[in-house]
Protein backbone atom coordinates (compact mmCIF):
# COMPACT_ATOMS: atom_id res chain seq x y z
CA UNK A 1 0.00 0.00 0.00
CA UNK A 2 1.28 3.53 -0.86
CA UNK A 3 2.07 6.09 1.71
CA UNK A 4 -0.90 8.32 0.04
CA UNK A 5 -3.72 5.46 0.28
CA UNK A 6 -2.71 4.44 4.01
CA UNK A 7 -3.04 8.80 4.59
CA UNK A 8 -6.06 8.57 2.82
CA UNK A 9 -7.71 5.03 4.68
CA UNK A 10 -6.49 5.94 8.17
CA UNK A 11 -8.63 10.15 7.38
CA UNK A 12 -11.55 7.89 6.53
CA UNK A 13 -11.54 5.55 9.50
CA UNK A 14 -13.11 7.85 12.03
CA UNK A 15 -16.14 8.58 9.16
CA UNK A 16 -16.75 9.44 5.83
CA UNK A 17 -15.42 12.43 4.76
CA UNK A 18 -15.32 14.51 1.24
CA UNK A 19 -12.68 14.94 -1.12
CA UNK A 20 -11.37 18.32 -0.12
CA UNK A 21 -12.21 17.01 3.98
CA UNK A 22 -9.35 14.04 3.26
CA UNK A 23 -7.07 16.60 1.63
CA UNK A 24 -7.11 18.56 5.38
CA UNK A 25 -7.00 15.41 7.70
CA UNK A 26 -4.06 13.96 5.49
CA UNK A 27 -2.48 17.19 5.84
CA UNK A 28 -3.04 17.24 9.84
CA UNK A 29 -2.06 13.25 10.24
CA UNK A 30 0.74 14.30 8.44
CA UNK A 31 2.04 17.47 10.20
CA UNK A 32 1.76 19.82 7.28
CA UNK A 33 4.02 17.27 5.08
CA UNK A 34 1.49 15.22 2.55
CA UNK A 35 -0.19 18.43 0.61
CA UNK A 36 -2.24 15.80 -1.45
CA UNK A 37 -3.30 17.89 -4.67
CA UNK A 38 -6.42 16.91 -6.02
CA UNK A 39 -5.84 15.25 -8.55
CA UNK A 40 -3.11 12.85 -6.61
CA UNK A 41 -5.96 12.37 -4.06
CA UNK A 42 -8.60 11.26 -7.09
CA UNK A 43 -6.15 9.15 -8.47
CA UNK A 44 -6.29 7.77 -5.07
CA UNK A 45 -9.58 7.58 -5.10
CA UNK A 46 -10.27 5.84 -7.53
CA UNK A 47 -7.74 3.12 -6.86
CA UNK A 48 -9.18 2.34 -3.86
CA UNK A 49 -12.98 2.45 -5.10
CA UNK A 50 -11.85 0.01 -7.44
CA UNK A 51 -9.89 -2.26 -5.17
CA UNK A 52 -13.09 -2.47 -3.18
CA UNK A 53 -11.73 -0.64 -0.10
CA UNK A 54 -13.98 3.02 -0.10
CA UNK A 55 -17.38 3.58 -1.18
CA UNK A 56 -19.60 6.39 -1.87
CA UNK A 57 -21.52 7.39 1.69
CA UNK A 58 -24.08 9.98 0.40
CA UNK A 59 -23.96 13.37 -1.20
CA UNK A 60 -24.49 17.23 0.26
CA UNK A 61 -25.09 20.24 -1.56
CA UNK A 62 -22.55 22.64 -0.77
CA UNK A 63 -22.53 26.57 -2.90
CA UNK A 64 -24.15 25.26 -5.69
CA UNK A 65 -21.65 21.94 -5.85
CA UNK A 66 -22.07 18.44 -4.70
CA UNK A 67 -19.97 16.86 -2.38
CA UNK A 68 -19.80 12.93 -2.49
CA UNK A 69 -18.32 11.93 0.96
CA UNK A 70 -16.84 8.34 1.10
CA UNK A 71 -16.56 6.06 3.83
CA UNK A 72 -14.65 2.69 4.47
CA UNK A 73 -15.77 -0.71 3.62
CA UNK A 74 -14.89 -3.55 5.66
CA UNK A 75 -12.18 -4.76 3.22
CA UNK A 76 -10.96 -1.36 3.38
CA UNK A 77 -10.91 -1.39 7.61
CA UNK A 78 -9.17 -5.26 7.11
CA UNK A 79 -6.55 -3.46 4.68
CA UNK A 80 -5.90 -0.48 6.90
CA UNK A 81 -5.72 -2.82 10.00
CA UNK A 82 -3.21 -5.12 8.26
CA UNK A 83 -1.22 -1.98 7.26
CA UNK A 84 -1.08 -0.45 10.48
CA UNK A 85 -0.01 -3.37 11.97
CA UNK A 86 3.09 -3.63 9.30
CA UNK A 87 3.60 -0.10 9.57
CA UNK A 88 3.47 -0.14 13.62
CA UNK A 89 6.14 -3.60 13.99
CA UNK A 90 8.18 -1.37 11.59
CA UNK A 91 8.47 1.24 13.94
CA UNK A 92 8.84 -1.18 17.03
CA UNK A 93 11.88 -2.11 15.32
CA UNK A 94 13.54 0.89 14.33
CA UNK A 95 12.92 2.85 17.97
CA UNK A 96 14.34 -0.58 19.67
CA UNK A 97 17.48 -0.26 16.74
CA UNK A 98 18.03 3.94 17.43
CA UNK A 99 17.60 3.12 20.89
CA UNK A 100 20.86 0.64 20.63
CA UNK A 101 22.85 3.24 19.01
CA UNK A 102 22.15 5.79 21.12
CA UNK A 103 22.89 3.52 23.97
CA UNK A 104 26.31 2.29 21.93
CA UNK A 105 26.82 6.12 21.65
CA UNK A 106 26.75 7.21 25.36
CA UNK A 107 28.44 3.94 26.72
CA UNK B 1 -20.67 30.42 -6.40
CA UNK B 2 -18.84 29.92 -9.55
CA UNK B 3 -16.65 31.57 -11.78
CA UNK B 4 -13.35 31.87 -13.88
CA UNK B 5 -11.23 29.57 -12.02
CA UNK B 6 -13.62 26.72 -11.85
CA UNK B 7 -14.13 27.70 -15.84
CA UNK B 8 -10.15 27.31 -16.08
CA UNK B 9 -9.34 24.04 -13.86
CA UNK B 10 -12.44 22.15 -15.99
CA UNK B 11 -10.27 23.05 -18.85
CA UNK B 12 -7.28 21.16 -17.02
CA UNK B 13 -9.87 18.36 -16.39
CA UNK B 14 -10.25 17.43 -20.44
CA UNK B 15 -6.99 16.21 -20.09
CA UNK B 16 -8.63 12.97 -18.43
CA UNK B 17 -10.68 10.22 -20.14
CA UNK B 18 -13.90 11.28 -21.06
CA UNK B 19 -15.27 7.97 -19.20
CA UNK B 20 -13.13 8.76 -16.03
CA UNK B 21 -14.65 12.60 -16.08
CA UNK B 22 -18.45 11.25 -16.03
CA UNK B 23 -17.61 9.57 -12.72
CA UNK B 24 -15.27 12.14 -11.05
CA UNK B 25 -14.92 15.25 -12.66
CA UNK B 26 -18.29 17.39 -10.52
CA UNK B 27 -16.68 15.88 -7.46
CA UNK B 28 -13.06 17.06 -8.25
CA UNK B 29 -14.31 20.48 -8.84
CA UNK B 30 -16.80 20.97 -5.89
CA UNK B 31 -13.15 19.51 -3.88
CA UNK B 32 -10.97 22.24 -5.88
CA UNK B 33 -12.72 25.04 -5.13
CA UNK B 34 -13.36 24.26 -1.30
CA UNK B 35 -9.45 24.31 -1.37
CA UNK B 36 -9.46 27.95 -2.25
CA UNK B 37 -12.90 29.48 -1.28
CA UNK B 38 -12.82 31.12 2.22
CA UNK B 39 -16.37 32.42 3.17
CA UNK B 40 -15.79 35.48 3.07
CA UNK B 41 -17.43 37.01 -0.20
CA UNK B 42 -14.70 39.50 -1.52
CA UNK B 43 -11.90 37.64 -1.06
CA UNK B 44 -14.25 34.72 -2.99
CA UNK B 45 -14.96 36.75 -5.50
CA UNK B 46 -11.13 38.04 -6.54
CA UNK B 47 -10.34 34.47 -6.18
CA UNK B 48 -12.86 33.16 -8.70
CA UNK B 49 -11.87 36.29 -10.82
CA UNK B 50 -7.83 36.18 -10.60
CA UNK B 51 -6.62 32.59 -9.63
CA UNK B 52 -5.95 30.28 -11.73
CA UNK B 53 -4.78 25.98 -11.64
CA UNK B 54 -0.86 25.95 -10.10
CA UNK B 55 1.82 24.23 -11.74
CA UNK B 56 1.84 21.33 -9.04
CA UNK B 57 -1.76 20.87 -9.51
CA UNK B 58 -1.94 20.93 -13.65
CA UNK B 59 1.00 18.12 -12.95
CA UNK B 60 -1.23 15.90 -10.92
CA UNK B 61 -4.01 16.36 -13.08
CA UNK B 62 -1.69 15.36 -16.41
CA UNK B 63 0.09 12.49 -14.43
CA UNK B 64 -3.54 11.16 -13.84
CA UNK B 65 -4.54 11.12 -16.82
CA UNK B 66 -1.32 9.56 -18.60
CA UNK B 67 -1.42 6.43 -16.19
CA UNK B 68 -5.29 6.73 -16.91
CA UNK B 69 -4.50 6.52 -21.04
CA UNK B 70 -2.20 3.76 -20.51
CA UNK B 71 -2.32 2.06 -17.75
CA UNK B 72 -5.52 2.29 -15.86
CA UNK B 73 -8.78 0.61 -15.23
CA UNK B 74 -11.92 1.39 -15.77
CA UNK B 75 -13.10 0.12 -18.93
CA UNK B 76 -12.54 -3.08 -20.29
CA UNK B 77 -10.74 -1.10 -23.53
CA UNK B 78 -7.95 0.65 -20.66
CA UNK B 79 -7.70 -2.55 -18.85
CA UNK B 80 -6.57 -3.92 -22.13
CA UNK B 81 -4.19 -2.45 -23.01
CA UNK B 82 -2.83 -1.71 -19.85
CA UNK B 83 -1.62 -5.21 -20.00
CA UNK B 84 -0.81 -5.20 -23.75
CA UNK B 85 1.93 -2.15 -23.42
CA UNK B 86 3.43 -3.51 -19.67
CA UNK B 87 3.66 -6.92 -21.28
CA UNK B 88 5.32 -5.39 -24.87
CA UNK B 89 7.65 -3.41 -22.61
CA UNK B 90 8.92 -6.66 -20.71
CA UNK B 91 9.36 -8.09 -24.03
CA UNK B 92 11.39 -5.14 -24.81
CA UNK B 93 13.31 -4.97 -21.82
CA UNK B 94 14.07 -9.06 -22.91
CA UNK B 95 15.59 -7.71 -25.95
CA UNK B 96 17.69 -5.35 -24.04
CA UNK B 97 18.34 -8.28 -22.18
CA UNK B 98 19.41 -11.01 -24.65
CA UNK B 99 21.63 -8.14 -26.22
CA UNK B 100 23.58 -7.03 -22.60
CA UNK B 101 24.13 -10.87 -22.38
CA UNK B 102 25.39 -11.03 -26.01
CA UNK B 103 27.84 -8.06 -25.58
CA UNK B 104 28.90 -9.37 -22.26
CA UNK B 105 29.47 -12.78 -23.68
CA UNK B 106 31.10 -11.23 -26.79
CA UNK B 107 33.50 -9.46 -24.34
CA UNK B 108 34.47 -12.73 -22.04
CA UNK B 109 35.24 -14.68 -25.22
CA UNK B 110 37.21 -11.72 -27.65
CA UNK B 111 39.36 -10.98 -24.55
CA UNK B 112 39.81 -14.19 -23.87
CA UNK B 113 38.69 -13.66 -20.07
CA UNK B 114 37.76 -17.61 -19.65
CA UNK B 115 40.36 -19.45 -20.76
CA UNK B 116 38.32 -22.51 -22.23
CA UNK B 117 35.77 -20.34 -24.45
CA UNK B 118 37.08 -19.85 -27.53
CA UNK B 119 38.55 -16.57 -28.97
CA UNK B 120 36.13 -16.11 -31.50
CA UNK B 121 32.54 -15.58 -31.71
CA UNK B 122 29.82 -13.42 -33.29
CA UNK B 123 28.12 -10.85 -31.83
CA UNK B 124 24.46 -8.43 -33.13
CA UNK B 125 26.12 -5.73 -31.50
CA UNK B 126 29.59 -4.38 -32.21
CA UNK B 127 31.04 -3.59 -28.23
CA UNK B 128 33.15 -0.09 -27.75
CA UNK B 129 36.86 -1.11 -27.81
CA UNK B 130 38.08 -0.08 -25.29
CA UNK B 131 38.15 3.22 -22.81
CA UNK B 132 35.76 4.86 -20.61
CA UNK B 133 33.13 4.29 -22.94
CA UNK B 134 34.02 0.67 -22.85
CA UNK B 135 33.17 0.31 -19.26
CA UNK B 136 29.94 2.46 -19.33
CA UNK B 137 28.69 0.19 -22.20
CA UNK B 138 29.52 -2.75 -19.94
CA UNK B 139 27.63 -0.68 -17.26
CA UNK B 140 24.45 -0.01 -19.60
CA UNK B 141 24.38 -3.73 -20.37
CA UNK B 142 24.62 -5.03 -16.66
CA UNK B 143 21.98 -2.47 -15.83
CA UNK B 144 19.24 -3.47 -18.43
CA UNK B 145 19.52 -6.98 -17.14
CA UNK B 146 18.83 -5.93 -13.98
CA UNK B 147 16.01 -3.58 -15.12
CA UNK B 148 14.57 -6.16 -17.22
CA UNK B 149 14.46 -8.39 -13.70
CA UNK B 150 12.96 -5.72 -11.58
CA UNK B 151 10.13 -5.59 -13.73
CA UNK B 152 9.31 -8.75 -14.45
CA UNK B 153 8.97 -9.32 -10.23
CA UNK B 154 7.11 -6.06 -10.60
CA UNK B 155 9.86 -3.30 -8.85
CA UNK B 156 8.44 -1.05 -11.01
CA UNK B 157 9.82 2.30 -9.63
CA UNK B 158 13.62 0.92 -8.69
CA UNK B 159 12.98 -0.52 -12.78
CA UNK B 160 12.44 2.77 -14.13
CA UNK B 161 14.84 4.93 -11.95
CA UNK B 162 17.90 2.87 -13.49
CA UNK B 163 16.24 2.45 -17.00
CA UNK B 164 15.89 5.97 -16.86
CA UNK B 165 19.83 6.02 -16.24
CA UNK B 166 20.36 3.44 -18.60
CA UNK B 167 19.54 5.48 -21.78
CA UNK B 168 21.17 8.59 -20.52
CA UNK B 169 24.90 7.04 -22.65
CA UNK B 170 22.94 5.78 -25.35
CA UNK B 171 21.85 9.30 -26.06
CA UNK B 172 25.47 11.17 -25.16
CA UNK B 173 27.05 8.70 -27.79
CA UNK B 174 24.58 10.11 -30.11
CA UNK B 175 24.78 13.34 -29.60
CA UNK B 176 28.59 12.89 -29.55
CA UNK B 177 28.75 11.25 -32.94
CA UNK B 178 26.32 13.28 -34.47
CA UNK B 179 28.46 16.26 -33.35
CA UNK B 180 31.24 14.84 -34.88
CA UNK B 181 30.05 13.65 -38.30
CA UNK B 182 30.60 9.64 -37.29
CA UNK B 183 27.41 8.36 -37.08
CA UNK B 184 27.35 5.05 -39.31
CA UNK B 185 23.56 5.62 -40.59
CA UNK B 186 21.51 8.87 -40.58
CA UNK B 187 18.25 7.81 -38.94
CA UNK B 188 18.68 4.26 -37.93
CA UNK B 189 20.33 4.96 -34.51
CA UNK B 190 18.23 7.17 -33.57
CA UNK B 191 15.26 5.16 -34.61
CA UNK B 192 16.50 2.64 -31.87
CA UNK B 193 17.44 4.69 -29.46
CA UNK B 194 13.64 6.75 -29.56
CA UNK B 195 11.91 3.08 -30.15
CA UNK B 196 13.79 0.97 -28.00
CA UNK B 197 15.11 2.57 -25.12
CA UNK B 198 12.99 5.88 -24.91
CA UNK B 199 9.63 4.85 -25.38
CA UNK B 200 9.58 1.57 -23.34
CA UNK B 201 10.96 3.85 -20.25
CA UNK B 202 7.83 6.69 -20.95
CA UNK B 203 5.22 3.78 -20.64
CA UNK B 204 7.00 2.49 -17.82
CA UNK B 205 6.50 5.95 -15.67
CA UNK B 206 2.47 5.20 -16.35
CA UNK B 207 2.77 1.93 -14.58
CA UNK B 208 1.44 2.49 -10.67
CA UNK B 209 2.90 0.52 -7.89
CA UNK B 210 -0.01 -1.56 -7.37
CA UNK B 211 -0.51 -2.06 -11.27
CA UNK B 212 -0.85 -6.43 -11.44
CA UNK B 213 2.65 -7.64 -12.33
CA UNK B 214 2.73 -10.09 -14.76
CA UNK B 215 3.79 -13.61 -13.82
CA UNK B 216 7.74 -13.50 -13.14
CA UNK B 217 8.85 -17.28 -13.82
CA UNK B 218 8.33 -17.26 -17.92
CA UNK B 219 9.81 -13.95 -18.59
CA UNK B 220 12.83 -14.64 -16.33
CA UNK B 221 12.91 -18.23 -18.02
CA UNK B 222 12.59 -16.40 -21.58
CA UNK B 223 15.77 -14.54 -20.89
CA UNK B 224 18.17 -17.77 -21.92
CA UNK B 225 15.36 -19.05 -23.87
CA UNK B 226 15.54 -15.44 -26.20
CA UNK B 227 19.51 -16.07 -26.19
CA UNK B 228 19.37 -19.52 -27.25
CA UNK B 229 17.05 -18.71 -29.72
CA UNK B 230 18.65 -15.83 -31.69
CA UNK B 231 22.00 -17.11 -30.92
CA UNK B 232 21.87 -20.34 -31.60
CA UNK B 233 21.09 -19.78 -35.52
CA UNK B 234 23.81 -17.50 -35.89
CA UNK B 235 26.23 -19.46 -34.81
CA UNK B 236 24.80 -21.77 -37.60
CA UNK B 237 24.91 -19.27 -40.22
CA UNK B 238 28.62 -18.41 -39.10
CA UNK B 239 29.77 -22.47 -39.22
CA UNK B 240 28.46 -22.70 -42.85
CA UNK B 241 29.84 -19.56 -44.10
CA UNK B 242 26.40 -18.17 -44.74
CA UNK B 243 26.77 -15.41 -41.98
CA UNK B 244 25.33 -12.99 -44.86
CA UNK B 245 21.92 -13.99 -44.75
CA UNK B 246 21.56 -12.74 -41.18
CA UNK B 247 19.28 -10.10 -41.20
CA UNK B 248 19.87 -6.31 -39.73
CA UNK B 249 18.57 -5.67 -36.46
CA UNK B 250 15.50 -4.14 -37.03
CA UNK B 251 14.94 -7.20 -40.02
CA UNK B 252 15.79 -9.17 -36.57
CA UNK B 253 12.82 -7.67 -34.64
CA UNK B 254 10.15 -8.05 -37.60
CA UNK B 255 10.91 -11.85 -37.67
CA UNK B 256 10.81 -12.56 -34.27
CA UNK B 257 7.55 -10.61 -33.86
CA UNK B 258 6.05 -12.83 -36.70
CA UNK B 259 7.73 -15.66 -35.31
CA UNK B 260 5.89 -14.80 -32.20
CA UNK B 261 2.55 -14.43 -34.27
CA UNK B 262 2.59 -17.42 -35.57
CA UNK B 263 3.42 -19.46 -32.57
CA UNK B 264 -0.25 -17.64 -30.99
CA UNK B 265 -1.89 -18.03 -33.97
CA UNK B 266 -2.99 -21.76 -33.62
CA UNK B 267 -4.44 -20.80 -29.73
CA UNK B 268 -6.55 -17.91 -31.25
CA UNK B 269 -8.10 -19.71 -33.79
CA UNK B 270 -8.29 -22.80 -31.30
CA UNK B 271 -12.05 -23.33 -29.92
CA UNK B 272 -10.84 -24.86 -26.54
CA UNK B 273 -8.35 -22.03 -25.74
CA UNK B 274 -9.68 -19.00 -24.12
CA UNK B 275 -8.50 -15.88 -22.85
CA UNK B 276 -5.83 -15.07 -25.49
CA UNK B 277 -6.89 -11.58 -26.83
CA UNK B 278 -4.56 -9.96 -23.74
CA UNK B 279 -1.53 -11.47 -25.89
CA UNK B 280 -2.85 -10.80 -29.25
CA UNK B 281 -2.62 -6.99 -28.37
CA UNK B 282 0.56 -7.36 -27.08
CA UNK B 283 1.85 -8.86 -30.46
CA UNK B 284 -0.12 -5.78 -31.98
CA UNK B 285 1.62 -3.29 -30.26
CA UNK B 286 4.83 -5.11 -30.86
CA UNK B 287 4.44 -5.62 -34.59
CA UNK B 288 3.64 -2.18 -34.64
CA UNK B 289 6.92 -1.14 -33.03
CA UNK B 290 8.90 -3.54 -35.18
CA UNK B 291 7.38 -2.35 -38.50
CA UNK B 292 7.86 1.59 -37.41
CA UNK B 293 11.50 0.59 -36.73
CA UNK B 294 12.24 -1.29 -39.89
CA UNK B 295 10.43 1.15 -42.02
CA UNK B 296 12.30 4.39 -40.27
CA UNK B 297 15.31 2.32 -40.93
CA UNK B 298 14.78 2.01 -44.74
CA UNK B 299 16.23 5.56 -44.99
CA UNK B 300 19.88 3.96 -43.91
CA UNK B 301 19.63 1.67 -47.72
CA UNK B 302 18.15 4.23 -50.25
CA UNK B 303 21.18 3.49 -51.95
CA UNK B 304 20.99 -0.36 -52.19
CA UNK B 305 17.87 -1.58 -54.20
CA UNK B 306 18.39 -5.24 -53.08
CA UNK B 307 18.64 -4.68 -49.35
CA UNK B 308 15.23 -1.80 -49.93
CA UNK B 309 13.83 -5.34 -51.34
CA UNK B 310 14.78 -7.42 -48.71
CA UNK B 311 13.67 -4.85 -45.77
CA UNK B 312 10.19 -4.76 -47.48
CA UNK B 313 9.76 -8.57 -47.52
CA UNK B 314 10.07 -8.14 -43.71
CA UNK B 315 7.56 -5.38 -43.57
CA UNK B 316 5.32 -7.80 -45.64
CA UNK B 317 6.26 -11.07 -43.59
CA UNK B 318 5.65 -8.91 -40.45
CA UNK B 319 2.13 -8.06 -41.70
CA UNK B 320 0.94 -11.22 -43.19
CA UNK B 321 1.98 -13.20 -39.16
CA UNK B 322 0.19 -9.79 -37.27
CA UNK B 323 -3.07 -10.13 -39.19
CA UNK B 324 -3.88 -13.48 -37.96
CA UNK B 325 -3.53 -12.44 -34.33
CA UNK B 326 -5.40 -8.85 -35.31
CA UNK B 327 -9.39 -9.46 -35.03
CA UNK B 328 -9.02 -11.40 -31.33
CA UNK B 329 -6.54 -8.38 -30.11
CA UNK B 330 -9.58 -6.11 -31.27
CA UNK B 331 -12.18 -8.64 -29.54
CA UNK B 332 -9.96 -8.24 -26.68
CA UNK B 333 -10.54 -4.60 -25.90
CA UNK B 334 -14.04 -5.43 -25.15
CA UNK B 335 -14.27 -8.56 -23.41
CA UNK B 336 -10.88 -8.32 -21.26
CA UNK B 337 -12.41 -8.28 -17.42
CA UNK B 338 -11.58 -5.56 -15.30
CA UNK B 339 -11.92 -4.26 -11.77
CA UNK B 340 -15.00 -2.38 -10.76
CA UNK B 341 -14.52 1.24 -10.77
CA UNK B 342 -16.59 3.39 -7.99
CA UNK B 343 -20.58 3.61 -9.12
CA UNK B 344 -23.34 5.14 -7.14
Amino acid sequence: MTGQAFFVLTALADGPRHGYGIVGEVAELSQGRVNLKIGSLYGVLERLAAEGLIEPDREEAHDGRLRRYYRLTGDGQSALAQEAALRAAIVRVARARLGRLAAEAGG
Amino acid sequence: MSGDLERRYRRVLRLLPGWYREQWEQDMVAAYMDSWLTGDAYTDACVLEYCKPGGAEVASVAGLAVRLHLAGPGTPRRYAWGQALRRAVLAVLLVHAVLAVDVLVFLVQSRRLVGWLPASSVSLLTAASGGAWARVYCLVCVAWMVIFVMQALGRYRAALVLAVLAIVPGLVALLQAQRTGVMPAPFGPWVFWVLIDLAPVLVMTTFGRDARPAAPRPWLLALPAGYLLVYAPLLALQATGNIAWLPDFSGLCCLLVSLACLMHAPRVWSRRVTGTGSWSLTLVVLAAAAGAYRIFSLTDYLNDPHLIAVSLAEVLILLAAVALVAIDAARAQAATPYPHALTG
